[in-house]
């Protein structure tokens, strides 16, 4: 079976001396991220992250099904990972490693449990129709700080999607493309983001956003994810050494801060696009750049 | 339009590469030569693994053909017996495709299956796989005969809008040619005769290939010419690439 | 880089006579590197992408390019990861997902049945690749046979790897043609041990975290963005004004 080779032992003595003198091989900080980009494609909820080497790419997209029979009013919202081998050989298709399970757990968790989607929106009419929206997650290259970067990648793509407008007339329900009507953006309630503490020294040392090396080395994670009005979501601590509860309230601050940070981020993206897609804005913006 | 290609922006990948073109944009990552599963060894030849995602859902039949044809293509142009007993593993991942893509009633998995085989090549050249040759690959669409023109133009690699608007369409046909202009690949659907067929075969061989002269280093005067990234021939595009990588990689001779 | 000459060539291409380094005398025989083969009896094709270099003086004509999967040759010096040990010697992963080369236990300085080396799987060692081919998994040594020295071979003992790419490992290697002096200009003012691997490896240790960090980035740095000597000098200073 072909397994994630290890890291040898040079590494793993190194980056834990380094760690102990509170340097990170790339030089950060211990509660920085990784440069991170974010573009979205010429179609509507398709996300491009790169968090350092790490690259995720989600993509939302959207049919009519009837609604679930015990939920008539809501709409369908599935989030689909699935890992390849173009991230890493490790990956086989159709066997879902660990770290794949865990990730659609907490992305499940994080995202669709806490009701960042308002699916009783894409309710079209109560019982027999409805929006099944699906958000698929693509790894394209794999240097940890998975969890973190696909759920930015998921959240930006929500707010970028736009769905097609639906007439309902009584118990007949027309779809307009998008040729007949703007499409319009989903509700989105709340912006929850993912941010992943890897703890050292038994929970003596926290670090934000580990590389894959770092991942290969730490002792546990901790995964908090909070909306940036600081509302928790859901905490996620698989195994591991014990914890302080007093560091993981310290952690719960530190992730406030990179939420806040995070969000403000996206939505300066997504204004960004919004401008480019609108063709006479972008003149009118590079005019008041060139002006500066 | 001429495709626009990367190549080797990915990290962990052996090689990769991702190709626009119409609309379309596929990211392709090549594993290899690396360690077979024992149930998949061949004591002669590598082993080559075709994965196909969809941008939207998990893989479908439509897939699964897509990578049947590509794996018998794509093993008739790799050396599979300079490297025995290792797996060759090609991903391609569609990331987008034209908006137009499902509605304009044709198979959709003829109109992808020439950027998958283009993107499928240009990452195994970023993985130093060794080829026997290469490939370039080209859709065809063949419009129904009209009263008004009994005789209708073949359309070179249209664009999704082109096949929306040019209904009904008669035939579709996919190429792909070894740079020794050997057909490597034919796939047709529709209703056609043989001497439309035929037609079809010549244009695409004419797009895809160089002047028979310029096989191998004699062509080497297309290659000096410069800045010329628009040219339709998809060999001589291919060249273009290769060449815009090997700059890169050799720029440290001549940097200061 | 006076003596080649570069072209670039695509898989299938041929290689016409008058690129290759004309046989100065009977006797020497034309060697092709990777990336070219002969079909009986004369033509030669080129079977990846890359430059086409032609060495006049050796004799030799290959293929350069910089990516793919590092393929074990005789003689290549690497870095190898202990995988596990067993019987008469251990197994060594060159690059990650590729089978297991062997290295014996009795192919280090010194060892013998009574005193074999002790290495504990994922420590690395500084190994020459004795034999490869496409039949058999490679075999290392880390000593060399006629002398029964190690010649800095062995065990790698702390510092630090840092990945680059298959040409900077070989433009590391050629002293003469390779063009990289930023080793050279950082050992004027501070001291470390390096270790190249031509499986894109580099080891460096010295002795504090902080210097093995700065080298290591330097090479990583020289490397991806493909610096001239003059900008290697600048950045030599760079880091040296950092580290002291």
């Amino acid at each position: 079976m072909p397994r994630e080779a290890e890291i040898s032992v040079n590494e793993r003595e190194f980056i834990l001396k380094a760690l102990q003198e509170s340097v990170r091989l790339d030089g950060r900080a211990l509660d920085a991220f990784r440069p991170l980009e974010l573009t979205f494609g010429d179609e509507y909820g398709v996300a491009d992250v790169k968090l350092g080497r790490t690259r995720v790419i989600a993509r939302i997209s959207c049919e009519v099904t009837a609604p679930l029979p015990e939920r008539k009013f809501d709409g369908i919202f599935q989030i689909i990972t699935e890992f390849s081998p173009m991230a890493s050989p490790a990956f086989e298709v159709g066997r879902p490693t660990d770290a794949e399970i865990i990730l659609s757990r907490i992305l499940e968790k994080a995202i669709r449990r806490s009701n960042a989607l308002d699916t009783e929106s894409l309710c079209i009419i109560a019982g027999s129709k409805c929006f099944a929206l699906r958000a698929d997650v693509h790894i394209v290259d794999h240097d940890g700080g998975l969890i973190d970067a696909s759920c930015i990648a998921v959240m930006a793509a929500l707010q970028h999607f736009r769905r097609p407008d639906v007439l309902v007339e009584g118990e007949k329900a027309t779809i307009l493309s998008v040729r007949e009507r703007e499409p319009i953006p989903l509700s989105i309630l709340h912006q929850p983001l993912c941010v992943t503490f890897s703890y050292f020294e038994d929970g003596e040392r926290f670090l934000v956003d580990a590389n894959m090396a770092e991942e290969q080395v730490r002792q546990a994670e901790v995964i908090i994810t909070m909306n940036r009005h600081g509302e928790v979501c859901q905490i996620a601590k698989y195994g591991g050494a014990t914890v302080d509860p007093l560091a993981l309230l310290n952690c719960n601050t530190i992730a406030l801060q990179k939420v806040k940070e995070l969000s403000k981020f996206i939505q300066q993206k997504l204004e960004e696009d919004v401008k480019k897609k609108d063709k006479g804005g972008l003149m009118a913006e590079l005019s008041a750049e060139n002006a500066r | 339009m001429a495709p626009e290609a990367s190549l080797s922006h990915l990290h962990r990948a052996d090689g990769s590469a991702t190709y626009i073109h119409n609309g379309y944009c596929i990211i392709g990552a090549v594993n290899g030569p690396i360690e077979v599963m024992r149930r998949d060894e061949m004591p002669e030849e590598a082993t080559i693994e075709v994965n196909v995602r969809p941008a939207a859902g998990v893989g479908s039949p439509k897939e699964r053909h897509l990578e049947t044809l590509l794996h018998s293509t794509l093993r008739s142009i790799i050396l599979t017996r300079n490297i025995p007993r290792t797996l060759v593993q090609i991903t391609l991942q569609v990331r987008s495709l034209p908006e137009e893509d499902g509605t304009s009633g044709v198979n959709t998995s003829l109109t992808l299956l020439p950027h998958l085989l283009n993107t499928a090549l240009l990452a195994l050249l970023s993985a130093s796989i060794p080829l026997r040759t290469i490939l370039t690959s080209l859709l065809i669409a063949l419009p129904t005969p009209t009263p008004k023109m009994k005789q209708p133009v073949p359309i070179l690699s249209p664009t999704s809008t082109e096949l929306f608007r040019t209904q009904p369409i008669a035939s579709l046909h996919v190429f792909a040619f070894s740079a020794d202009r050997k057909l490597l690949l034919s796939e047709s659907e529709g209703t056609f005769k043989y001497a439309e067929w035929e037609e079809a075969y010549e244009m695409a061989e004419e797009v895809c290939c160089r002047d028979q002269g310029g096989v191998g280093l004699g062509g080497g005067e297309g290659m000096e010419v410069d800045g010329e990234e628009a040219s339709a021939n998809l060999e001589e595009w291919l060249r273009g690439v290769v060449r815009r990588k090997v700059e890169v990689e050799q720029r440290w001779r001549s940097a200061t | 880089m006076a003596a080649t000459t570069a072209t670039i060539v695509l898989p299938g291409d041929l290689i016409p006579q008058d690129a290759l380094p004309a046989p100065q005398n009977k006797k020497k025989v034309l060697k092709l590197g990777p990336g070219l083969r002969q079909t009986p009896p004369t033509i030669i094709s080129a079977s990846i992408a890359g430059a086409l270099v032609a060495d006049a003086r050796k004799g030799s004509a290959w293929i350069e390019t910089n990516s793919g999967r590092y393929t074990p040759t005789a003689n290549d010096l690497v870095i190898a990861t202990i995988a596990s040990s067993a019987g008469e010697s251990f197994n060594c992963t060159l690059t990650p997902h590729t089978p297991t080369a062997l290295l014996p236990h009795l192919s280090f300085e010194g060892a013998t049945r009574k005193t074999r080396p002790i290495l504990v799987p994922n420590s690395l060692v500084y190994a020459r690749i004795l034999t490869a081919s496409t039949q058999v998994s490679p075999e290392l040594t880390c000593v060399d046979a006629s002398t029964g020295k190690s010649d800095g071979l062995g065990q790698l003992k702390g510092g630090m790897v840092f990945g680059v790419s298959l040409g900077m490992a070989r433009r590391m290697l050629d002293r003469r043609n390779g063009g990289v002096v930023v080793l050279e200009g950082l050992s004027e003012k501070m001291g470390f041990e390096v270790a190249v691997g031509r499986n894109g490896v580099v080891w460096v240790d010295a002795n504090e975290v902080g210097k093995t960090l700065a080298v290591g980035r330097a090479v990583q740095e020289v490397d991806e963005l493909g610096l001239g000597e003059k900008a290697q000098r600048k950045l030599v200073e760079r880091v040296l004004r950092g580290v002291a």
